[in-house]
């Protein structure tokens, strides 16, 4: 609270008279000829404080292993100058699983927090509903050779657009609000779980033991062609998202206010899910069903990010550090062992899930 | 008191499900994923037949199928105590936690060098009784037992982060995972008459203890206070039945695994045979419970053969329909 009133001082003691718009507490308006855009000051400070995290522990990341790197050698592994071993261990091993991990990261927390939006209810998250088991069920039939001929990224986003066409056409009745759409997505990701297996236990040991730490949520057998895939796609989703950011806040209101505020309602919607929806059957091909990331990056977001908005930058940007920290412990903790990400989110996310669940006003977003 | 014609009608449905149970064991005594067929296992049954089909069909099928019907009975019968207490129709071992929490115990006790067949059972009872006064506690806490949904919410989420739990406990032992790995999908597959034979006596206990509070618990339906008035004493069943289910669900986990949706299926389809007077759909229990899981094995073994699926790919394939039309009815059913 003393924040607002403080920055909102501040803002007063700068007026000047051509400020014929006054901006709201806590903001400040760019304006360049006809066009402006309001920039929220806690918002903007969240989102710039993320970043420097994500950066630092990207370094970390790229420095910490088996092999232990300083700082100074990675960098100058980065640039090209440095020694061979330590060049080989930062371009060829860490540094494509880092952007795998970033993009996934961001990917998972983006759509949850559109998904959280759409149906105004922060447990309602594509891990949750279901909709990365029906990605991974689809994708594990493409790596086990039962796919029509399609990659696995094709194959995901296939999985999770029938996985959210199931949940979202069973819970029809109740609408999207409340519990019974969670608990019919419950069900629709058991269906697809056990699918999972059965396609498993089709296969020969060694292609189901391949692909077994994909299937809890690991960036490990990340295939290649399934990185550049997600990273289009985020490089259109996240301004996509971003755009629709006014929109999103208004889905908040009920409907009717909505409406009478002059939103597309029912586009826009359609424009939400089917962001979500993509991003996490691209991000389910990469590193499979790491859906925890869905429900803690948009956590995170709207604790140092501004209410006033739908922290959608910022839900990206704590998606990607949180996915970068649970796979360096992943691989730090037990090391030379390696714990699949998913389960480090499991066993962090699980918790915190609970304690959602447990504690009063725990309906609705924030 | 149960109306004659009524009584009438209820055996005819237990007579029939009878039947049916037992064409179920005999198609699991027939059908293996092996090359026995059908033709030398009836030949075995008949009183002759070879060596190897007798031995396949006697010792591997034969206590496989006697397995299949305590684990069903136990987890039928679990479930329908479970949700009696909780008056959840969505109230289900496997969907609470309480599967997961025997699991989980029994991956300590691997990890911390046991693999005594007793020992493992007394854990996985112990496990599931924590896991149980774990959910039912949260359950009593703050009103999340007043809607069904949101504790299968709760459950799901304690499921979660406890099968993470066991996964990450496997990472630090090698040899407890190769122990484990075929344990923890659940399955038949594979299991002795003596894994069995080390659970009974818990499994007796429990059905003792059923038959005494399967009254009050029909009493503890019509509300807490009319129970009080009609003599029981709510507090102490509820912690019977939360024994009970230990002991039911334990046992089970301990010979064949996390098994979910058949605590969630079985009552339901009593319930809509028998209605809802537990003492009546209890003994239907009894019998849809190993038939569901029996069916499930037989086909299990089908599918894929020569290789076999895990019983709980099954289990959940019938079950999570069954629990979305649950989920999906304008009036959750209170019990």
């Amino acid at each position: 609270m003393s924040l607002l009133v403080q920055s909102s001082s501040s803002r007063l003691g700068r007026t000047r008279p051509e400020d014929a718009v006054a901006s709201p507490r806590g903001t400040r308006r760019l304006a360049w000829r006809g066009l402006s855009i309001l920039l929220d000051r806690r918002t903007l400070r969240a989102n710039l404080l993320l970043l420097a995290l994500v950066l630092a522990a990207s370094l970390a990341y790229l420095c910490l292993g088996e092999q232990i790197l300083s700082p100074a050698d990675v960098l100058a592994a980065l640039q090209g100058t440095g020694d061979d071993l330590s060049t080989f261990v930062v371009d060829a091993l860490r540094l494509p699983r880092l952007g795998a991990a970033l993009a996934t990261g961001a990917a998972f927390a983006l759509a949850g927090c559109l998904m959280q939006t759409l149906a105004a209810n922060r447990l309602a998250t594509p891990g949750i509903i279901g909709i990365d088991n029906g990605a991974t069920a689809f994708a594990v039939a493409s790596v086990v050779g039962l796919g029509v001929g399609l990659a696995p990224p094709a194959m995901a986003l296939a999985g999770a657009a029938t996985a959210t066409a199931l949940t979202f056409g069973l819970a029809l009745g109740g609408g999207t609000q409340g519990y019974r759409f969670i608990v019919a997505g419950i069900g629709v990701g058991a269906v697809f779980g056990a699918l999972t297996n059965l396609l498993l236990a089709r296969v020969a040991i060694d292609v189901a033991n391949a692909a077994y730490p994909w299937t809890v949520g690991s960036l490990s057998a990340r295939p290649a062609g399934a990185v550049w895939t997600l990273a289009v796609g985020l490089a259109i989703g996240l301004p996509v998202a971003m755009a629709l950011g006014r929109s999103l806040s208004l889905m908040g209101f009920s409907e009717s206010v909505a409406r009478s505020l002059g939103t597309r309602l029912g586009r826009r919607r359609a424009q939400v899910l089917s962001t979500s929806v993509v991003l996490t059957g691209l991000a389910v091909a990469v590193a499979g069903p790491v859906g925890m990331v869905g429900l803690l990056g948009p956590e995170l977001a709207r604790h140092l990010a501004s209410k006033r908005s739908v922290p959608v930058l910022a839900s990206a940007l704590s998606g990607a550090l949180i996915m970068v920290l649970a796979d360096l412990a992943g691989r730090l903790m037990l090391s030379p062992l390696e714990i699949p990400v998913g389960i480090v989110t499991a066993v962090v996310g699980g918790p915190w899930l609970l304690w959602i669940l447990i504690r009063p006003r725990s309906h609705g977003v924030a | 008191m149960i109306a004659s014609a009524e009584r009438r009608r209820l055996a005819g449905q237990g007579l029939t499900l009878a039947g049916l149970l037992l064409l179920a064991c005999l198609a699991s005594l027939l059908w293996g994923a092996g090359d026995v067929g059908a033709e030398r296992a009836l030949a075995v049954l008949a009183g002759h037949g070879d060596e190897e089909a007798r031995f396949v069909v006697g010792t591997l099928r034969g206590s496989r199928t006697l397995v299949g019907l305590a684990v069903g009975m136990a987890l039928g019968v679990a479930g329908a105590l479970l949700q009696a207490v909780s008056r959840n129709p969505l109230a289900e071992p496997g969907l609470l936690g309480v599967s997961a929490g025997a699991a989980f115990a029994v991956a300590i006790a691997l990890l911390l060098g046991t693999s005594a067949a007793t020992l493992r059972v007394g854990v996985a009872q112990l496990g599931a009784l924590l896991g149980c006064l774990c959910v039912l506690g949260v359950a009593r806490f703050r009103g999340l037992g007043n809607d069904p949904v949101r504790l299968v919410l709760a459950g799901a989420a304690f499921t979660g982060l406890l099968s993470a739990l066991t996964t990450l406990l496997l990472l630090f032992d090698q040899r407890a995972a190769d122990e484990i790995r075929f344990w923890v999908v659940g399955s038949l597959s594979g299991r002795r008459l003596e894994d069995l034979l080390a659970v009974l006596p818990s499994l007796a206990v429990a059905a003792a203890i059923t038959l005494v509070i399967a009254r009050p618990l029909a009493a503890l339906a019509l509300g807490e206070r009319l129970a009080a008035g009609l003599g029981h004493h709510p507090g102490r069943v509820r912690l019977l039945v939360i024994l009970v289910v230990a002991l039911l669900v334990g046992g089970a986990t301990a010979i064949a695994g996390p098994i979910a949706f058949v605590g969630l299926v079985v009552p339901f389809a009593a319930r809509a045979l028998a209605g809802p007077d537990i003492r009546r759909s209890l003994w239907l229990c009894l019998l849809l419970g190993p038939l569901m899981v029996i069916i499930a094995d037989v086909i299990s073994r089908r599918l894929v053969a020569p290789s076999e699926l895990p019983l709980g790919v099954l289990t959940a394939l019938c079950g999570a329909p069954v629990l979305i039309a649950v989920v999906r009815r304008r009036r959750l059913p209170m019990l």
